[in-house]
Order: structure tokens, then C-alpha cells, then sequence
């Protein structure tokens, strides 16, 4: 049993003490998480996968009622919090940019070629929650590799397949989640 | 994922790794024979890849967090190792940054790592380079460093390392050139050379300076510890030579993020020698006082071969008990930690500062417990004002002169156990906020990032405010030596014009003696300010219990006829007292009836006289009857001044009863008395009181000379003395004798 996993069950029996001693050991991994995730292309920009982090964080732990079995499942909510972050930040601009109340898209008015970034995003996540009712795996899969930044040797390790699979398991998903929305037209 | 989407996967993934779309119908007809329904599925799946791949990648350019501008990039192998080198600072020997070309890493630290570098223009020379990791905001770490760089640059000191450069890598990571120190850390070479404890606090003394001239520019060091402070022999003689100036405060950030989570991990050495309120992380309030922490925990070093608190237990005990054990746990003087030494151990620490232990003890014994325990104070205000201060002391310890460091008093600690107490309450408070373990810190931390870029506007205000109180406290180190050697018009004459902002124990005791100094000199009007300064210096520091200092102002005030000066501080000191618990309520009730009062004043003054009365059944009970005859002076002459003369004579006869003979209290109630009896029209019994008290008086005024102890009495004692017999010869003598 790894020192996460010790630390993570710890938690669980409610020991207050243990999610203190839980950050320095996951930070690392978390932190490259989100740095891959929006690693910088050009050069003399500014990054700050921290923020990320420190958000993702709060949004896991913060809480304090969740308990995880092990460090695959830990890390499998930090990329479902990193994916909530995002996708609040995309709709937030998606609002602001449509500068009205508009809380969700409205896909009848959309133009698929013609969608911003944040906008596809936005139709992602909504295919993504179908995904999810259908078939969990590849739903988990999306969310490690597309919204957690993680390698498909680590989305492997996470849910216990053969990189093989994962491999598999996104080509059909992401051509699974476009035909849905494009379905939705 | 039942059978029927499983076989949808497998047929879609074969298919899709068919070249042509003729291979594809074909593989099709043959896999979906008979089932329309699949093949039109599978198809429509194929049919959307090649838009989804697209659709994907343009939708992955939103995924950026607030404050960003830059495309994801999926994490391969190959990108993580590439961002893991930049999050550490590393680069490549032979990299040219800047003008800089990296010829060897020489160090490496939870912050980064440092290479020897070669500068090509203006000059060639050779420079340290720091590179600082990656993941916090390199823009505004930079700005903020620019924001320093003036201060830096003006920075010339033999003693610290100049600060020569800084920028940003290619790949974003914030660096700082500076002077290249060949050294050894300051603890290492004191031991290697078996530096004796004289020749170590030469060299600590130097660096003292050092600080000093950075304090006095407004600079902060923030991390003085043993690595950042570098002995290099030149021509022989050993130069300690302070580095990494102003780099911490550039990073903050970072230093918060490495202390939280990588420090943890990487047991550095920091937490060792970081004040309490560094601890506290509250970032925007230290000062460099912080600093006069830190040096003392590296002279502890020095002295004793280990930190008052070990650096590996600090860490190990977790963040909450490290900032505990920082806040309220003394560590042993110097010389009782040599005592509870292992012997060996001992024996090793005496032999390489060539002595034997228990001479080595007893050198440590006395002033140097006390300087070292001086600097490392909980509580800022009573540390060293200045790296001076501290200098300083260390020298008239070398020259045999008697130090200002001194054991503290009883009254001292108990003042202390009070202000721990209000820790406890303040740090359940903290406990309350954060009460998700790990959100409070996270929390802070995000919202301190976000801020960072505000902070970057107001470190220059900051760095003013910090030269000016750094500034004041130099004045009031040298006011203070002054004061010791009795040179008081030169001390006064440093410190008249000073504002004082911040509380300090230090400034106090120089400002109540220039009062004192003033007032046996009959100067009123300089008394009277300089001890109004000293209560606005108790007050800053919150536990007002000094009412002693209340005693001083009085007297001055009514000396000057300055009767509402005199109104207004006696109110201001009824309204400080009268909701608060106070051993010395007596004092109050004295200092504020010096002058008769009208019935309001009476009416809020009565509290503290009821207190008063408490406190002296209890100062009978247990048998204080220097204590208990005070507190009836008192209650005498508020009864007096409520118009009870039976009651007030009563209290005085009281007073003179007490076994205990003190000249000024003896005097004070006959004086009160004869007030009291020419009142109830006891005419004759008031000229005798009268007589008695006033034959003490003069008799002391003859010869007057200094401040007075508790016994002879204070010079306020006599004070508030004279002003009632003044009062009471104008009411007897000169009013008519009624018939």
C-alpha cells in the first residue's frame, strides 16, 4: 500500500490530522498534472499551474466529508475538479463574451465550424455527462487525458488497463462525444 | 460497458486503422452482416473522427485558467520530464542566459539551483546565477525584484554580496546574478578553523553590520541562515559575506509555497531559523526585526553548535506544532543546552572553539545567555531595536561593560504570561477559520498569489515605512546608550522630534527616563511630553498594565498648570482602566484625583476605587502592608474628594497605622488628613497633620537628587505629595479660621 493510500484511508477514519500530511505528498503530482495541462508553448509567457492546483485542492479536500480508497481514486477526483475549474472558467467567459445571463449554450444557435474554443469545450462537457450515464470508463478516461493533462501510461495506472485500451478508449470516445453533439443540431 | 458497446469499440477500432475507405466496406460488410443498424453506427462513428481529432485540439486552446494565455499541450513522457527540469530551475551547463554563460551548478536548493556563470559584457567575471523554480508568477516576482533593484544596487558593503542582474530563462523561471563568494557557510568555517567564542562573535559582529547597512536602506533579508552567510579569507583574514539580500522578499511567494509543501518533503533547514511571525506566514508583517531573530538563532549556533530548536523535529512535528513551538516554547539559554549535552558531544563542541567544556559553559553564562536570549524574543518589541543594538551589546560584553540585555523581571513575566494567553485565544481563532484541515492554508496561499501583483504596488510604500522605522529604531539604540551613560541632553536631543508607530520595550525605558530626567530638572513642559510618548508607546502595545507610567504624567501636567492637559489625561485613564481588571487600581484612582473632581468624574472613577478597596483586603489578607497602606492613600483621598471627610480621615488614620513606615505615603495621608479635619472643622488637629506632613517634605526637597526607589520613594511619589500639601496649606492657612 502506497504512503497516499495510508494517508487517504487515515482520512477516512477521520483522523483530522492526516489531510495536512496528504498535500506534500501529492502536491508534486498534481502540480505536473496541471502544468501539462497548460504547459506553455511560447516562450517568456507566464504559467501558473499553482493557481490551478491550489483551486483543484480546495475543491477535493476542501470539502472534508470525501473520503478515497486509494491514490487512484484521489487523483481521479483532482482531474473531475480540474475538469470543473475549466469548465467553470470556459462558461464564465462564454458568458461574459455573450454578455447575458445565459447560463447554458443553446445549441440551436450555434454553428459548429464557428464555435469559440471555450464554447466546444462547453459542448464537450455536456456530451461528456451522456458519456458518463453510458459508459464510465471512456467518460474517465476523457476526463483524465482532456481535462486532467494525464499521460495515457497514467490514465492507465489510474483505471487499472493496459495503455492499449486507453489508447482505444479515447479514439472512440472522442469520436463518440463529437457525433452526439453533432446530433444534437 | 455491456457486450454490445464493447463489440461497438472493437469494430470501430479495427476499422479505423483500415487505410482506405474501401477496406473499411469491405471489413464492414463482413463484420456487420446482417446488422444494418451497427454498420450505420460504426460508420457515423468513423465518419465523425476525423472532425472530432480537430474539434478536440481547438477545443483543448480553452482550456486555460484565469490569468493565462498560452495552449495546452498534452502531457507525453518526453513534456513532463521537460517541465519537471523548468519547475526545478534546471538548465543545461553551457546555456547561454542572457549575458550569461552557465559554466558549472555549484548549489542546489528547495528553490532552485545556482551556477557558477561567466559574465562576457561589460566586464568578464565570473557571477553566481541563481535560477528560481518554476510555479509561481515569474512576472510579478520579477517586478517586484525591480521594484527593489534601486535599494540593492545602493546596497555597498563589504559584507554582502552584491546583487548584480535579474531576469527570466526561456523557459520563464525567474534567475538573480550576484557575486561570486568562494566560501564555506559561516558555522562550518568557525568549526573547521576552531574559531574560539571570542574570534566567532568578531566575525558574528561584522555581519551584524552588514545587516544593519541593509536595514537602514529599507532591505530586508528575510532568510539569514548559516548558507547565506559565507566566510572568505582575504589576504588571511577572514570576510563573512552575506548573500541572497532581497531575493526572499522578491519571492515571497515562493518561499510560502516551498515552506508548506516542498520543505516538508526536502527537510531544509529554514524553519530552524525563521521567526515566529515568519512562521505565522503572515507575509505582510515582518519586519526587519525578523531579521534580529534570525541572527540570533545563527549566534546560538555559533555559541552552542545547535539551533534553539531542532530543525528535523520542527519539521517533523507537522506546520500547526511548528508554528507553536515557534510561538510560545522558550528554548534553553546557550549554556544550559551545552549542559544537557551528550558528553561527547559536549567535549566535541568545547574542543573545536578551544576550550573546556565547563569554561566553555561559564563563558556563556550570564550576558551572552541573555543577549542571545534578548534577539530571539517571541515578542518583536522586546528583541534588539537594531542589528546595531544587538552588535553593540556583544562589544561591551567583549570590553567587560556591563549589557543591556538583562534577565527579565517578575512583573516582566507575568506581563508575558498575559500576552501568551491572548495567543491561545488568537491562534483558537485561527483553529475556527480554518477548521478544514488544509483549507485555511491552500485558501490563503491562493488568495496571497492572487495578490501578489497588488503587493508589487505597495512594497515600495512599504520599503519607505520600513527605512523610516528602521531609522527610529537606530535613533533609539544610540538614545539608549546615551541613556546608560547618562548622557541625557544628547539623547534627548536624538529623539525629540521621533514618532513612534510601532511598541518597543526598548524606546519606552528611554523615553520614561528623558521624562524622569527632565522632571528632576523641574523642565515640566519636556517631562510632561516625554510622558505622554511613553503612554502612547504602552498603549501600541496593547497590555497597557505599566499604570506605574501613569504616575509619571500626572505630576508633571499639574507642575505646568496645565489643567486641561490634566482633565484630558485623567479621563483618558479612567476610561482605560475602569472596564479593565488591574492589580494596581490604587494608582489609577490616585493619578487621577491629584486635582479636585466634579461628580461625574467621581461617579466613573468609582469602579476603580471599589476595585481599590478589593485589592486592599486582599493585600491585608495576605499580610502586604507596604501594598495595602498605599490603596488606603488612595481610597482616603477619593473619599475626600467625594465630599466623605469622616470617611476619608478614617482611611488616612488607617494608612498611618500600618507598621510599615514610607516617607512620601506618611506624608500624603497627614496631608489629606489635615485637608480632611479642617473640613469637619477639627481646626487644630489639621495645622498639626498639616505641620507633620509638610516637615517630610521639605525635608526631602532639600536635598533631591534622583528617580527614588519603591522604598525611599519615587520622585512622582514625592511629587503627588508636594501638590496635595500645596493645596492643603492654601485651604488651612490661608482661608479664613472659622470662629
Amino acid at each position: 500500500m502506497t504512503e497516499i493510500t495510508q494517508v487517504l484511508q487515515a482520512m477516512g477514519r477521520g483522523d483530522s490530522g492526516a489531510s495536512e500530511k496528504l498535500l506534500p505528498l501529492v502536491y508534486d503530482e498534481l502540480r505536473r498534472h496541471a502544468a501539462a495541462r497548460m504547459a506553455q508553448e511560447a516562450a517568456g509567457q507566464t504559467l501558473q499551474p499553482t493557481a490551478l492546483v491550489h483551486e483543484a485542492w480546495l475543491r477535493i479536500v476542501g470539502n472534508g466529508d470525501r473520503t478515497w480508497q486509494n491514490r487512484a481514486h484521489f487523483f481521479g477526483a483532482a482531474a473531475e475538479a480540474m475538469r470543473r475549474i475549466l469548465i467553470e472558467n470556459a462558461r464564465r467567459k462564454f458568458r461574459l463574451k455573450r454578455g447575458g445571463h445565459q447560463v447554458r449554450l443553446d445549441i440551436e444557435q450555434l454553428e459548429l465550424a464557428a464555435t469559440t474554443p471555450d464554447e466546444k469545450i462547453l459542448l464537450i462537457d455536456e456530451a461528456l455527462e451522456r458519456l458518463q450515464a453510458e459508459d464510465p470508463e471512456k467518460a474517465r478516461v476523457v476526463v483524465l487525458k482532456f481535462f486532467g493533462g494525464y499521460t495515457n501510461q497514467e490514465v492507465a495506472e489510474n483505471i487499472g488497463v493496459t495503455e492499449r485500451t486507453v489508447e482505444r478508449h479515447w479514439a472512440y470516445a472522442k469520436a463518440w462525444l463529437f457525433q452526439m453533439i453533432r446530433a444534437q443540431k | 460497458m455491456n457486450a454490445a458497446t464493447q463489440r461497438e469499440e472493437d469494430l470501430f477500432d479495427a476499422a479505423r486503422k483500415l487505410a482506405g475507405s474501401a477496406e473499411r466496406g469491405a471489413f464492414l460488410d463482413r463484420a456487420c452482416a446482417g446488422d444494418p443498424a451497427l454498420r450505420a453506427k460504426i460508420e457515423g462513428l468513423l465518419a465523425a473522427g476525423a472532425d472530432a481529432e480537430q474539434f478536440f485540439t481547438e477545443g483543448s486552446s480553452a482550456l486555460r485558467f484565469p490569468g493565462l494565455s498560452l495552449q495546452s499541450s498534452r502531457g507525453t513522457p518526453a513534456s513532463a520530464g521537460a517541465i519537471r527540469a523548468s519547475l526545478l530551475g534546471e538548465e543545461p551547463v553551457g546555456t547561454r542566459i542572457g549575458r550569461y554563460k552557465l559554466l558549472q551548478k555549484i548549489g542546489e536548493g528547495g528553490w532552485g539551483v545556482v551556477y557558477m556563470a561567466e559574465q562576457e559584457e561589460p566586464v568578464r567575471r565570473r557571477v553566481a546565477l541563481k535560477i528560481i523554480k518554476l510555479g509561481m508568477e515569474t512576472k510579478s516576482v520579477i517586478g517586484r525584484f525591480e521594484a527593489e533593484r534601486q535599494a540593492l544596487a545602493m546596497m555597498d558593503h563589504p559584507n554582502i554580496a552584491r546583487v548584480f542582474d535579474a531576469g527570466a530563462t526561456e523557459r520563464g523561471s525567474p534567475y538573480f546574478v550576484m557575486e561570486l563568494i568562494r566560501g564555506v557557510k559561516i558555522t562550518e568555517y568557525c568549526d573547521q578553523n576552531r574559531l574560539d567564542t571570542r574570534q566567532r562573535l568578531d566575525l558574528f559582529i561584522q555581519i551584524c553590520h552588514a545587516i544593519q547597512h541593509a536595514h537602514q536602506k529599507g532591505i530586508i533579508h528575510g532568510d539569514i541562515k548559516p548558507s547565506n552567510l559565507m566566510v572568505t579569507v582575504q589576504d588571511g583574514v577572514p570576510v563573512p559575506k552575506v548573500i541572497d539580500f532581497g531575493i526572499s522578499k522578491a519571492t515571497e511567494a515562493r518561499l510560502t509555497d516551498e515552506l508548506l509543501f516542498t520543505a516538508y518533503a526536502q527537510l531544509i533547514g529554514t524553519p530552524a531559523y525563521m521567526s515566529p511571525e515568519q512562521a505565522e506566514m503572515s507575509g505582510l508583517d515582518t519586519d526587519t526585526r525578523s531579521d534580529i531573530y534570525s541572527l540570533g538563532v545563527v549566534l546560538y549556533e555559533l555559541l552552542t553548535g545547535k539551533t534553539p530548536f531542532d530543525a528535523k523535529a520542527l519539521i517533523g512535528s507537522g506546520l500547526d506544532e511548528m508554528r507553536r513551538t515557534l510561538r510560545e516554547r522558550e528554548p534553553p539559554r546557550p549554556s544550559i543546552r551545552l549542559n544537557t549535552l551528550e558528553r561527547p558531544d559536549l567535549a566535541k563542541t568545547a574542543e573545536s572553539r578551544q576550550a573546556e567544556p565547563a569554561r566553555l559553559i561559564a563563558l556563556l553564562h550570564g550576558d551572552l545567555d541573555w543577549i542571545v536570549m534578548k534577539a530571539l524574543e517571541k515578542d518583536r518589541t522586546r528583541r534588539y531595536e537594531t542589528a546595531n543594538g544587538l552588535a553593540l551589546d556583544i562589544q561591551r560584553h567583549l570590553n567587560n561593560e556591563p549589557v543591556m540585555a538583562r534577565p527579565p523581571s517578575r512583573m516582566y513575566r507575568l506581563q508575558k504570561l498575559a500576552r501568551r494567553n491572548r495567543v491561545v485565544f488568537a491562534a483558537a481563532g485561527a483553529v475556527a477559520a480554518a477548521l478544514v484541515i488544509g483549507m485555511g492554508t491552500s485558501t490563503w496561499l491562493f488568495l496571497k498569489e492572487r495578490e501578489a501583483r497588488h503587493r508589487a504596488v505597495a512594497a515600495e510604500q512599504q520599503e519607505a515605512r520600513l527605512r523610516h522605522n528602521a531609522e527610529v529604531r537606530e535613533k533609539i539604540t544610540q538614545a539608549a546608550l546615551l541613556v546608560s551613560q547618562e548622557r541625557f541632553d544628547g539623547a534627548d536631543d536624538l529623539l525629540k522630534a521621533l514618532s513612534l508607530t510601532q511598541p518597543t520595550v526598548e524606546g519606552a525605558a528611554v523615553f520614561r527616563a528623558l521624562g524622569e530626567w527632565h522632571a528632576l530638572h523641574n523642565r515640566w513642559r519636556e517631562a510632561a511630553d516625554r510622558f505622554a510618548v511613553l503612554l502612547r508607546i504602552n498603549q501600541l502595545d496593547g497590555v497597557d498594565v505599566a499604570t506605574l507610567d501613569y504616575l509619571e504624567l500626572g505630576p508633571p501636567l499639574i507642575e505646568l498648570g496645565d489643567t486641561d492637559g490634566y482633565e484630558h489625561f485623567r479621563q483618558e485613564a479612567i476610561a482605560r482602566f475602569v472596564a479593565t481588571p488591574c492589580p494596581f487600581a490604587d494608582r489609577i484612582v490616585k493619578i487621577s484625583l491629584l486635582l479636585p473632581a466634579n461628580k461625574r468624574l467621581i461617579e466613573a472613577l468609582a469602579p476603580v476605587a471599589e476595585a481599590t478597596a478589593q485589592s486592599l483586603t486582599e493585600a491585608d489578607a495576605d499580610g502586604d502592608a507596604f501594598k495595602a497602606a498605599w490603596r488606603a492613600v488612595s481610597l482616603a483621598l477619593f473619599e475626600y474628594r467625594r465630599g466623605n471627610y469622616t470617611k476619608a480621615a478614617e482611611w488616612c488614620r488607617r494608612c498611618l497605622a500600618y507598621p510599615e513606615y514610607n516617607a512620601p505615603r506618611t506624608a500624603t495621608a497627614r496631608v489629606i488628613l489635615a485637608m480632611a479635619c479642617r473640613q469637619l472643622g477639627r481646626v487644630d488637629e489639621a495645622y498639626s497633620e498639616l505641620g507633620g506632613g509638610r516637615e517630610i517634605i521639605e525635608n526631602k526637597y532639600k536635598s533631591w537628587a534622583d528617580r527614588g526607589t519603591p522604598v525611599q520613594g519615587f520622585w512622582f511619589d514625592w511629587g503627588l505629595a508636594r501638590i496635595l500639601l500645596r493645596e492643603a496649606t492654601t485651604l488651612i492657612e490661608t482661608a479664613p479660621r472659622p470662629q
